[in-house]
């Protein structure tokens, strides 16, 4: 007892456990935001607001902040909405083991149920921002100077595939900083900072490649990094720009992402297994 | 964090004295077991470990009444064996560290140092389970029976035992957070017995609700019992100890004082309680 079962068998025991993440996420999605007089609205007013202040910074005021991008109102919606999923979903794992200690304490299960449930949960409450979404990115174009109606196209269809992948990729890291988070709880004040700072290193709200310098050592850093090359394939599967056309090669490269990075993060959360609980 | 309460149990509602099984195979042992708790920014005031590394004092610099890290020794080096057939009570005074101990064995709460072996995973009943507060009854059972490892057609299949079993009617349908302390304790127990374990602990079980309750459950803990191959029994009850275990292990300040049959420990310990005059003595870090 109290010792890290080996890996195969500890892969099994999560999966066994899948109506129990299921259901732990589910019931956590119906908690959220009980309490408040508008309840479930804010899993969607929130993020609307978020980008809504971001397209009056980077859309209005500084007009230069994507070049060659039509509609730049768009742009920085599916930027901003995209990211914050990433975001939530990271914040979302550092914090998973200590909220949840209680559960750890009372039953002996795989650990790797706890991230992994709150990241279902982020997951399923991302449906109606989708939704919503998609909606603003019809009525965006219609704000002065961003080029007119957006008309709705096949591809939209495969949003859904999309955030699945960015999904499995951000349960990546909600694991890691899980296991960290778990020993070390100092990390949740660090970590919002570094989030901020990936908000504009993957460029949510400004087109990387039209803003830095052709030949700065930084450039190819930025747009080969992870959570940008997400952020290009949800715009790309929006099909507005004729700059950012979706390729095979795009998917490709997210999906590679998401399988590496979640199976880096099993891993390591797996690592400290038999240590979760302890004070 | 844990609400148990201490009530004394009626006599008449004791069960009749279990007899002995033949003693098998053992089912769990103890090797050595620490257990040590890390405190955040508890307040130093002399009860802290007087050493103190050059870190710890960097880390503190800035606050002169809050040590950063205390920490706590709740168990320390304990050992023993328990066979399938024995059922082990486990008795001590407030914070000498049974609950831990339980807990270090179950696998719950992982040993600083030490190993604990099991032959089959080990289920802690108690009144404490974790609950999601603003759920409805029905929705926790759920998620509780899925925590215990059932899957979910079983759990499906025994929701409306278990619903019945805690007696809470309409309030089923309800938040648990409109639940009154009884309701919501009677929901954990029926909650925690919805399987039958091979080795089962119980800590402080029997304390749960009004007097028609208690009997219910003690029944109920009768039944899981003759299904379970080992029990262990945390109870500050001397008599429930000696009406339903075998054997008995005495532990005090994490250390285990006394180990072995049922009466004598008991008796041992009785003498301890009558004669103690500080009660605070297990709460001092020190010693």
């Amino acid at each position: 007892m109290g010792v890290r079962p080996p890996f195969g068998r500890y892969i099994r025991g999560v999966w066994g456990r899948r109506s129990f993440i299921w259901n732990l996420a589910s019931s956590r999605a119906y908690v959220r935001n009980q309490g408040s007089y508008l309840g479930q609205a804010w899993t969607v007013l929130r993020p609307i607001l978020d980008a809504a202040t971001m397209i009056i910074i980077f859309g209005f005021i500084f007009h230069s902040s994507a070049p060659g991008i039509q509609n730049r109102a768009a742009f920085i919606l599916i930027g901003s909405f995209t990211y914050t999923f990433f975001q939530q979903i990271v914040m979302a794992g550092i914090g998973s083991i200590s909220s949840d200690l209680q559960l750890i304490r009372s039953h002996q299960f795989p650990r790797a149920v706890v991230p992994l449930s709150t990241v279902m949960t982020e997951t399923v409450l991302f449906g109606p921002i989708l939704i919503a979404m998609v909606i603003l990115v019809l009525f965006t174009g219609l704000l002065p100077g961003m080029g007119g109606f957006e008309t709705p196209h096949w591809s939209w269809l495969l949003l859904p595939v999309a955030a699945a992948l960015l999904a499995i990729f951000s349960a990546g890291g909600a694991l890691f900083f899980a296991r960290i988070g778990a020993r070390t709880p100092d990390v949740a004040n660090v970590v919002p900072f570094l989030l901020s700072l990936g908000r504009f290193a993957s460029g949510a709200t400004f087109s990387i490649a039209g803003l830095t310098g052709q030949h700065s050592w930084f450039r190819p850093l930025l747009l080969h990094q992870p959570v940008q090359i997400f952020l290009e394939l949800f715009r790309s599967v929006f099909g507005n720009e004729p700059h950012i056309p979706m390729s095979s090669a795009l998917w490709l490269q997210a999906g590679a992402w998401a399988v590496g990075f979640f199976a880096l993060g099993f891993i390591f959360f797996w690592g400290a297994e038999e240590t979760y609980g302890r004070d | 964090m844990t609400d148990d309460i201490d009530y004394e149990i009626d006599a008449e509602d004791l069960p009749k004295r279990v007899e002995r099984k033949e003693l098998g195979s053992p089912s769990v042992i103890v090797d050595d077991v620490h257990i040590t708790y890390r405190v955040f920014g508890a307040r130093r005031g002399g009860t802290t470990q007087a050493k103190t590394s050059l870190i710890n004092r960097a880390i503190s610099a800035g606050r002169p009444d809050t040590g950063p890290i205390t920490e706590v020794k709740a168990v320390r080096g304990v050992s023993f064996i328990a066979h399938h057939g024995e059922s082990v009570g486990i008795l001590g005074t407030n914070g000498s560290g049974k609950s831990t101990l339980l807990r270090a064995i179950a696998g719950l709460l992982p040993p600083t140092k030490g190993r604990v072996f099991v032959s089959a995973e080990p289920a802690l009943l108690g009144v404490n389970a974790a609950l999601l507060p603003r759920l409805t009854g029905e929705r926790n059972i759920t998620v509780g029976g899925l925590a215990l490892g059932l899957n979910a057609r079983e759990v499906r299949e025994r929701t409306p035992a278990v619903a019945d079993f805690a007696e809470l009617g309409d309030f089923l349908y309800l938040p648990m957070s409109s639940y009154s302390s009884g309701m919501g304790s009677r929901l954990r127990f029926a909650i925690s017995t919805m399987q039958t374990p091979d080795i089962l602990m119980i800590d402080e079980a029997l304390s749960t609700g009004d007097a028609s309750f208690r009997k219910k459950s003690t029944e109920r803990i009768e039944q899981i019992r003759d299904g379970a191959g080992t029990v262990f029994f945390v109870s500050h009850s001397l008599g429930a100890v000696r009406a339903m275990c075998t054997r008995a292990l005495w532990i005090e300040k994490g250390q285990l004082v006394a180990d072995g049959d049922v009466d004598e420990v008991c008796d041992a310990y009785h003498d301890f309680v009558q004669n103690r005059t500080n009660a605070s003595a297990g709460a001092n870090l020190n010693r």
